[in-house]
């Protein structure tokens, strides 16, 4: 059944679709670290889209879409640096280089950094501690959204699998790269 | 395209047209509430309390994903009854794909559910659907209001699970839900994505909503067995 070749669960052992995740214990350090991933994950977004928007390349839906998702982009980009205080990182310089100059690109880029993004927190679902998976599932479920929104813009199906893959942060840094990403 | 017309938030799911006009047709009530008709057998915790005396643990974590079990066979149940009487066919070509995918999904999550849990989960409970899986329009507008509450579900116990595996899987089943429930909103016009943040529901606020759809019933009904109306 090909529904459950993707299943996240298999009977008994228990693991999650895509790569086999970091074993390291949770504790607060290990969130402390997963979150400020998580910040430069929700930076790079927020200020993808505000790029995307300030270059005018976009019109439409496509305008629509990079104006309210990059909105909530920041707002995620607050609330993780508010939970992280003083052990938060500071926001990086962003390059976008032609992700963000024309729709063609921008959809493209896009696709890639909330699939990404998507991936990135349920790699992290099971090395959070119970308040970190607490504090980031209102989150993880709005960037699926942004996902669907912008894969059903692109005519590409916007729920491709029974259930979503899981990516390690560093499968996360290469396809953000391989897509002309800057890194998070 | 989306627009900035309001949204049809979980809370407003009593005030759908759709569903309160069949519940209206259907009359009567059911004497159970749905965590009662759904778990009574399968002797899961009474009321699920959420508050600091529910001991974490693999006890509660069975609880929790019978729980999910239930509200995937509703969906699963909803699409496929939807599908098998010739409703989604007639829906026009870019929602039966939306339809078809969604039924698939949600079935496959029984699936994996099923297999998680193996003999501890829980029977199919008894659904009458209330003639909404009848109209393209009010099957529609239940599916958004129903996925979107599935998003408050699965975020709201993603944390309350003890195990560190389930609760990644969790995370890939709410976000799949979430895929589910912006593009049905797209669909209808709605903006898929309502809020920055998916506010979690409890067990207890969700089994509300699902117990005023009166969807869940104690026995078959002789309203689910009769031939459906719909004929196209």
């Amino acid at each position: 059944m090909a529904a459950l070749a993707s299943a996240p669960l298999v009977a008994g052992g228990l693991v999650v679709a895509g790569r086999p995740l970091a074993a390291a214990q949770p504790s607060p350090q290990e969130d402390e670290r997963i979150l400020n991933f998580a910040l430069g994950l929700e930076h790079l977004q927020a200020a993808f889209y505000e790029d995307a928007v300030s270059r005018g390349a976009l019109g439409g839906e496509l305008a629509e879409f990079a104006r309210v998702v990059g909105e909530q982009e920041r707002r995620h980009v607050e609330v993780l640096r508010r939970r992280l205080g003083g052990a938060a990182i500071a926001e990086p310089d962003f390059d976008f280089g032609d992700t963000t100059a024309g729709e063609e690109a921008f959809r493209e880029a896009a696709v890639t950094l909330e699939d990404n993004t998507v991936a990135a927190y349920i790699g992290q679902g099971a090395n959070l501690t119970v308040e970190g998976v607490a504090a980031v599932a209102p989150l993880v479920s709005v960037e699926a959204r942004h996902a669907a929104w912008i894969r059903d813009i692109t005519a590409v199906n916007p729920a491709p699998a029974a259930a979503d893959s899981a990516k390690s942060a560093e499968d996360v840094r290469s396809a953000l790269e391989r897509a002309g990403l800057p890194p998070p | 395209m989306p627009t900035e017309h309001p949204t049809p938030i979980i809370a407003e799911l009593d005030r759908d047209g759709a569903i309160e006009e069949a519940l209206a047709a259907a009359g009567g009530t059911t004497r159970r509430g749905f965590l009662a008709a759904a778990l009574a057998g399968a002797g899961a915790l009474a009321g699920f309390p959420e508050t600091a005396d529910a001991a974490r643990g693999p006890k509660r974590d069975t609880a929790i994903l019978n729980y999910a079990l239930v509200f995937e066979y509703l969906q699963a149940g909803f699409y496929t009854e939807a599908e098998s009487i010739g409703t989604i066919r007639a829906m026009g070509a870019e929602r039966e794909t939306w339809a078809r995918t969604l039924g698939a999904h949600e079935r496959a999550h029984v699936t994996i559910l099923k297999d998680v849990l193996g003999r501890k989960a829980v029977a199919r409970p008894f659904f009458d659907y209330r003639g909404v899986t009848e109209d393209g329009d009010a099957f529609t507008r239940t599916a958004v209001a129903m996925e979107d509450l599935t998003v408050a579900l699965l975020a709201g116990q993603a944390p309350r699970v003890s195990d560190r595996s389930l609760r990644a899987a969790f995370f890939s089943l709410l976000t799949v839900e979430a895929r589910h429930a912006a593009w049905a909103r797209r669909i209808t016009g709605f903006r898929p994505v309502a809020a920055a943040f998916d506010e979690p529901k409890t067990l207890a606020a969700v089994d509300r909503v699902v117990r005023s759809t009166r969807f869940l019933v104690s026995r078959p009904s002789r309203e689910s067995r009769r031939s459906p109306r719909f004929t196209g």
